[in-house]
């Protein structure tokens, strides 16, 4: 994000950028640039507080009457985050292995039942909201986890979607079924709080066991590409684990 | 303050590990006057309109997307971040109603129809030429102002 705002300075555009990580934006020296001490995915801090939002605004704003630059400052308020991480993560321990699958046809049952109960508040949610951001995928609801579940067989299925591959498909699978329940629960119980959104979701939900093997599957497949998601952290949340990553050498974290 | 050196180890491990651009003498473009602006965002996020195609995992180019548009998905390949924010509202990242009304209150000049989004989890090298087609894309509409929110 700050060598895109050299790019945009140097076409003659003034620019002002607000940002998570102070050490890149120190090192990459944009024009013009805010630091937010909040969790990542939050840059204008707190959802449906549009005082809040309008107060980070006007502080990155301000820096646009600076006299000359780079001019890097600091937001005045702080949004805690847990253990220096900026999102939620995994406990290291909970990984499951391919000896965990078991039953799949009955593991689907119990996601549809656990969809279907959700079901009432995700339309509320949804009408409430004048959106939803499931869809991405372009499956339908309904057959989100059945597509997960066919590469439980260790097998790579065919794509149902046009000129997207089964493993693009799929990180945008895993994405909807989370949103799905996520949009869920932050309606119908009135809450903010990405820990127990992350907890709930991937320790607690039949869902989200579905991807714990889902990443059990992938750390043996032999597709290099699955197994990359797992290393690269790119299904389940591990980004901000202690480490190591599941399927990866501990040595070196 | 989250530093890198106090984060997590596997954070740690990928973001102490980016090569980071140096740019030796930084451009500076003098801003116009407040009421003057025409703001427009450009957002990390790799969201985009319904329909639009997704993003690819190490994408260098962008989408557009309009001032009124509100139905929006992300293709965003990372999960470090929390996406239960923007489900529940799209301002936290992408603040077009707050400037909206900040234009109304005559705190900027306008809000620019068009918005870009890019995958933020791609090299920025890799983005030039295609930040630089939007650059054109802004100046066409008359855009001065580019606010850069990332994910």
């Amino acid at each position: 994000m700050c060598g895109l705002a050299h790019y945009f300075e140097s076409e003659g555009l003034a620019t002002v950028l607000v940002g998570f990580v102070r050490e890149q934006m120190e090192a990459i020296k944009p024009a013009r640039s805010l630091f937010l001490d909040f969790p990542m995915g939050r840059g204008m801090g707190k959802p449906n507080d549009p005082a809040f939002q309008k107060k980070v605004i006007r502080a990155a704003f301000d820096l646009l009457d600076a006299p000359a630059g780079p001019v890097l400052i600091d937001f005045p308020e702080a949004i805690p985050v847990r253990d220096g991480r900026m999102g939620y993560a995994l406990p290291p321990d909970l990984v499951l292995s391919t000896s965990d699958i078991g039953d799949i046809d009955n593991l689907l049952a119990e996601i549809r039942a656990e969809m279907k109960e959700l079901q009432p508040d995700y339309e509320a949610a949804v009408v409430s909201r004048g959106r939803t951001t499931v869809g991405a995928s372009e499956l339908q609801i309904g057959d989100l986890a059945p597509f997960v579940a066919e590469f439980l067989t260790g097998k790579i299925p065919k794509s149902p979607r046009k000129g997207l591959p089964a493993i693009p498909l799929l990180k945008l699978v895993v994405e909807d079924l989370e949103a799905y329940y996520s949009e869920t629960r932050t309606h119908r119980d009135n809450i903010d709080d990405l820990e127990l959104m992350g907890k709930w979701f991937w320790e607690e939900t039949k869902a989200g066991r579905l991807l714990l093997l889902l990443e059990a599957i992938s750390i043996a497949s032999d597709s290099n590409v699955m197994r990359q998601i797992v290393e690269m952290s790119l299904m389940a949340p591990r980004f901000w684990s202690e480490g190591p990553l599941p399927g990866t050498s501990a040595a070196g974290w | 303050m989250t530093k890198i050196t106090e984060m997590p180890a596997v954070a740690r491990g990928f973001i102490s590990n980016l090569d980071l651009p140096v740019v030796d003498e930084p451009d500076w473009t003098v801003p116009s006057p407040p009421q003057e602006r025409r703001v427009s965002i450009v957002t990390t996020a790799a969201v985009s309109r319904r329909g639009d195609k997704p993003f690819s995992w190490l994408a260098r180019d962008h989408r557009v997307f309009n001032k009124n548009d509100r139905d929006l998905v992300m293709t965003h390949v990372a999960v470090e971040f929390d996406r239960s924010a923007w489900q529940q509202d799209l301002n936290v990242i992408i603040p077009l109603d707050r400037l909206e009304e900040m234009a109304n209150d005559g705190e900027i000049g306008s809000v620019a129809d068009e918005h870009y989004s890019f995958m933020g989890a791609a090299d920025p090298v890799t983005m030039e030429k295609s930040a630089r087609e939007v650059a054109v894309r802004m100046k066409q509409e008359g855009v001065d102002t580019v606010f850069l929110i990332p994910i």
